[in-house]
């Protein structure tokens, strides 16, 4: 006779060996372990205050037959907290999808429902293919004044627990962010780089929904972005880059008119055209040819005195102490 | 602001001289192509839609809770079906042909108008009622846009004045909670409204070449 037992953290276990007496003379074994004496009340297995570890497959023997009359498997869990729900369209117009997951483990086998609600109608929820905590639904109407409510409820053998979410039609649409970003230098044009994508697979109509996009750019030593917002086309040329300097390069997408931004792009780095270097056969040209690259960098008026990119050489350190003497000066007027 | 009301003034200006029979057809919508004005009838709407969201905010709150609660879901009334619907199946809308779809648009903002002037008398603050007339003043701009593109695209304009702002036989609110109800609804399909136009013109914005204009001139014989 065996099954499962579920039981919640914290919680006093009395496992009796099945439909044996009280005072019957039993063994207990825990994963088949025996288990000391000082846990059993006659033949009940007392477990206070479980926890995880306890967890296990737990038989209880006859004394003296060593016949099998109980066995159990125990596992140790919590009931559901409130579950995490996010609903979004992404391919607007052709509907949405919700997502979820628990905040904390639970620790035991839960079960997930999920109903929509618009208006007065139910909706079907179809379970994605691949994803275990996520559905989709398909619109039926477009510009839609009554909100869908969502409600998700986990179901486990110690409890349950719900949220629900409202929304309008428009209020949830996100688009992927954009794909395949590419930046390439321009020949002969050190100050510009030729940044062109695609708009998201996901997103079914860009024809009758077009997207727009914002375009963010910095040289990776920088820490400020620059941003561009572009309300079409998928392709766009800096031409305010630093000359020889690494560029990291991102882009997000919205529709037009509903909703919000998507996440920024996968970051795509590029560097401006640089003229190629003249061969060098003398120490005095080398010199003469890291001077040169290092004067065509202008230091932006963001940059810091003290940045290492800015000032090269001797020079840096005597403007970083001269910094440091005013700011010391402040600070002790400040005192 | 005033930028609203000199719109309107324009637009209505436009309209007024493309509608005028005896003239020939040389006036600043035909001019500058159907193309262009249905760029300047979205960029009104997106400017009503934003223009919505501060009355919207305001009049709700003039109203009072439930009805300026965020999360406020009413089941929709029967009553409430006399305020034309943005909504419509999804390859319905697809399939509209031009003319449809302006049509569609034009009936619905000259009645929503019409359901908003009544509004208008009857608000309590003086606040309140400015809003509401400066935005009657752009939604009438709207209309008049509408038509515009209509008319140089050789679209009859759909037939008859805007309807009464109750139709005969519906019961006015038999009660103050319902009226606010009324009030409520309407705003939601307003601004519903507005964001449906924005991807009604996206369309039509793709489909409707300025040439189509000159076309129309020499087929009507001027």
């Amino acid at each position: 006779d065996s099954h499962i037992q579920y039981e919640r953290v914290g919680a006093d276990v009395t496992m009796k060996c099945g439909s044996m007496d009280w005072d019957a003379a039993v063994t207990w074994t825990a994963n088949g372990t025996d288990i000391d004496e000082s846990h059993l009340n006659g033949s009940y297995l007392i477990l206070k205050n479980v926890d995880l570890s306890q967890s296990g497959q737990y038989s209880c023997y006859e004394g003296s037959s060593w016949h099998l009359k109980y066995q159990t498997s125990l596992r140790v869990g919590t009931p559901p907290k409130e579950p995490v729900l996010m609903c979004r369209s992404n391919n607007y117009p052709k509907g949405f999808y919700c997502s979820w997951h628990l905040p904390t483990p639970t620790y035991i086998p839960n079960t997930f429902n999920i109903s929509v609600i618009h208006g007065t109608k139910d909706m079907v929820c179809e379970k994605d293919a691949v994803l275990k905590n996520r559905c989709h639904i398909r619109y039926l109407q477009l510009f839609s004044t009554v909100k869908y409510k969502v409600t998700l409820t986990v179901t486990n053998a110690l409890g349950k627990n719900f949220t629900t979410l409202t929304f309008d039609e428009f209020a949830i649409v996100k688009p992927d962010p954009p794909e395949s970003v590419v930046a390439k230098p321009v020949p002969n044009n050190p100050r510009r780089l030729e940044v062109s994508w695609q708009n998201p697979s996901s997103w079914p109509d860009p024809e009758s929904f077009p997207l727009k996009f914002f375009l963010r750019y910095r040289p990776l030593i920088l820490d400020q972005w620059q941003h561009v917002e572009l309300s079409d086309g998928t392709s766009h040329t800096i031409t305010d880059a630093y000359a020889g300097k690494e560029y990291i390069i991102q882009v997000a997408a919205k529709d037009n008119d509903i909703g919000t931004w998507s996440d920024w792009s996968v970051a795509v780095h590029a560097t401006p055209w640089t003229e190629e270097p003249k061969h060098l056969t003398t120490e005095a040209q080398i010199t003469e040819t890291t001077s040169a690259s290092t004067s065509s960098f202008m230091a932006p008026p963001t940059t810091k005195i003290c940045d290492k990119g800015a000032v090269v050489g001797s020079g840096a350190v005597a403007v970083c102490w001269t910094a440091g003497l005013v700011v010391a000066a402040y600070s002790v007027l400040f005192i | 602001s005033p930028a609203g009301d000199s719109w309107g003034i324009f637009t209505f200006l436009c309209a007024a001289l493309c509608n005028l029979p005896a003239l020939p057809a040389l006036n600043c919508s035909e001019e500058l192509g159907a193309g262009q004005s249905i760029q300047q009838t979205y960029d009104l709407t997106r400017y009503l839609e934003h223009q919505l969201r501060t009355l919207a905010g305001t009049y709700l709150n003039y109203l009072g809770p439930p009805f300026n609660e965020p999360d406020f879901n009413p089941p929709r009334l029967a009553r409430a079906e006399r305020v034309p619907s943005a909504t419509v199946d999804l390859d319905l809308w697809r399939g509209l042909t031009d003319n449809a779809r302006l049509a569609a648009n034009y009936r619905a903002y000259s009645r929503l108008l019409c359901y908003l002037r009544v509004l208008d008398g009857q608000v309590g603050t003086a606040e309140l009622r400015h809003r509401l007339a400066h935005f009657c003043a752009s939604l009438q701009g709207l209309v008049l846009s509408i038509g515009g593109v209509m008319s140089s695209l050789g679209y009859p304009l759909p037939a008859g004045p805007a309807a009464p702002p109750t139709p005969p036989g519906t019961p006015a609110a038999p009660n103050d909670f319902l009226k606010k109800m009324d009030d409520f609804w309407l705003l939601k399909e307003l601004q519903t409204w507005l964001w449906r136009s924005a991807k009604d013109f996206n369309r039509l914005k793709k489909k409707v070449p300025p040439a189509v204009v000159t076309l129309r001139l020499e087929a009507r014989g001027f």
